[in-house]
């Protein structure tokens, strides 16, 4: 776990609210990436192969998700931080799996909290009708401000929250090494599981799972060689 | 700051005020406003009328907005009728979410992860997470830029513009791209964890892994795999707490 310092926590809760504005609002810069948000956050909190580990099993997570449309995703851009925060300090092979499990658990508050703010940005439209109606470029901005705000609000709550539970987990919950080992390989092969959902319905059928089944064969020949 | 140069910028706002009601229609209206303002001068009326249309319901892929923003811009300088400028908004909306979704979201952001993840295992470490953000930004604020100068150029003919582009081509290789990086990941990530750990540990991941991806497959979006790890990881614990 991290050390409740405010050179630590600052920068994480900075960083938390830039890639929670990242994953819809702007600037879509792809830095909500779990493999991003993750290995930064590692940086951050000083142990960046923990934050490789954790934001390569999130970015498979993520892989399963294609946000095209009104879909309703996760959001694992300050997920990955809070889960980071409480992985920091633990031989990865022991904090993976738990660390995984609080990540999770936010990733789905961050979707959660993503309806939210959107329904909020439909009542505030809602409000400023008939300016829109009557062409008012400054309402048109001050609507764009605010929603912008409520969704770095959403982000900095969203990594604040990950921050304190991941710290109660720390000192509070406490597991031997087998359970610790056996909850980091459940959240491996799940994390694989989805990547392979993922890449299987990004291919469909065709000449794309030809291609598929080509990558799969040079990774086995890279992981074999490797 | 020049005004299309300002439009390209709040361009990567576009969901800024995303909501179920007008999706990206508000987004839409803030980066048309400096596209619009030399029309406040030369016809205020024709002016109001136009924002109110730039803000209207609007849908689609955020990298190509700009096609439909610039197109919509020019049509507005250009006298066309109003219910005219609603309706190639309208039109835009279906195409301009396929394409882009096919090529961004389901093509170069897997395709580009896919070989971050591969350079990520391989010892890149940071410069195989710096190379991905410098590529697809490169890539995407490129796109925002000629999308916004095309819709311009081509006006009420954006649509015959578009299927004459580069895009349609790219979009079949994107999918292709993204599936080749994404299975060559896989093994690779899966070793890159597994490496740590005997076999009968490799043997019950490779156990949760076919678990994960034929539960999730049979019952669709009510299992998701973050919720699959979620109750496989309770199930573990509380095995675990009674001695199994």
């Amino acid at each position: 776990m991290i050390e409740f310092t405010p050179g630590v926590v600052i920068p994480l809760l900075l960083w938390g609210t830039l890639v929670g504005l990242d994953l819809v609002s702007v600037p879509q810069a792809m830095i909500s990436r779990p493999l991003v948000a993750g290995t930064v956050a590692g940086a951050l909190a000083g142990n960046v192969e923990m934050g490789l580990r954790i934001g390569v099993l999130f970015e498979l997570f993520a892989l399963d998700v294609l946000p095209v449309g009104a879909v309703r995703y996760p959001d694992y851009g300050p997920a990955t931080v809070g889960a980071v925060a409480l992985g920091v300090g633990t031989p990865w092979e022991l904090g993976l799996g738990i660390s995984a499990a609080l990540g999770l658990v936010f990733a789905l508050l961050g979707g959660w909290s993503l309806q939210v703010v959107r329904r909020w940005n439909a009542r505030s439209i809602q409000r400023r009708t008939a300016a829109l109606a009557a062409g008012e470029s400054s309402a048109i901005r001050w609507l764009q401000y605010g929603a912008l705000l409520r969704d770095a609000a959403r982000g900095f709550i969203l990594t604040l929250a990950g921050l304190v539970v991941a710290s109660t987990i720390a000192d509070s919950v406490r597991l031997d090494r087998p359970t610790a080992v056996a909850l980091t390989l459940v959240a491996i092969g799940s994390a694989l599981a989805a990547g392979v959902n993922g890449a299987v319905r990004s291919a469909g059928r065709g000449a794309r799972l030809r291609w598929l089944l080509a990558g799969l064969g040079a990774g086995i020949l890279i992981a074999a060689v490797a | 700051m020049n005004r299309r140069f300002r439009a390209l910028l709040r361009l990567f706002a576009v969901q800024g005020t995303w909501n179920y009601e007008r999706m990206l229609g508000v987004g839409m209206g803030y980066a048309a406003e400096p596209l619009l303002e030399d029309l406040k001068a030369i016809d205020p009326v024709r002016h109001g009328e136009a924002v109110v249309r730039s803000a209207e319901f609007f849908n689609c892929n955020p990298n190509l907005a700009g096609l439909a923003l610039g197109a919509t811009a020019r049509a507005e300088y250009e006298a066309v009728p109003g219910a005219q400028i609603v309706r190639l908004r309208t039109a835009l909306c279906s195409p301009l979410g396929s394409m882009g979704d096919q090529l961004f979201w389901a093509g170069l952001v897997p395709a580009l992860l896919g070989a971050a993840l591969v350079a990520v295992v391989l010892g890149a470490g940071l410069w195989a997470i710096l190379g991905f953000l410098l590529i697809y930004n490169a890539i995407r604020i490129w796109t925002a830029y000629w999308s916004l100068q095309l819709g311009i150029t081509s006006g009420m003919r954006v649509g015959s513009a578009i299927s004459s582009s580069w895009l349609p081509r790219a979009i079949e290789w994107a999918g292709p791209a993204a599936a080749l990086a994404l299975g060559a990941a896989v093994p690779v990530v899966a070793d890159w964890y597994l490496l740590s750990f005997g076999w009968p540990a490799v043997i019950g991941t490779a156990g949760v892994a076919v678990a994960g991806f034929a539960l999730t497959r049979w019952f669709g979006p009510g299992l998701t795999s973050v919720r699959f790890a979620l109750i496989a990881m309770v199930a573990l614990l509380l095995f675990r707490r009674i001695g199994l």
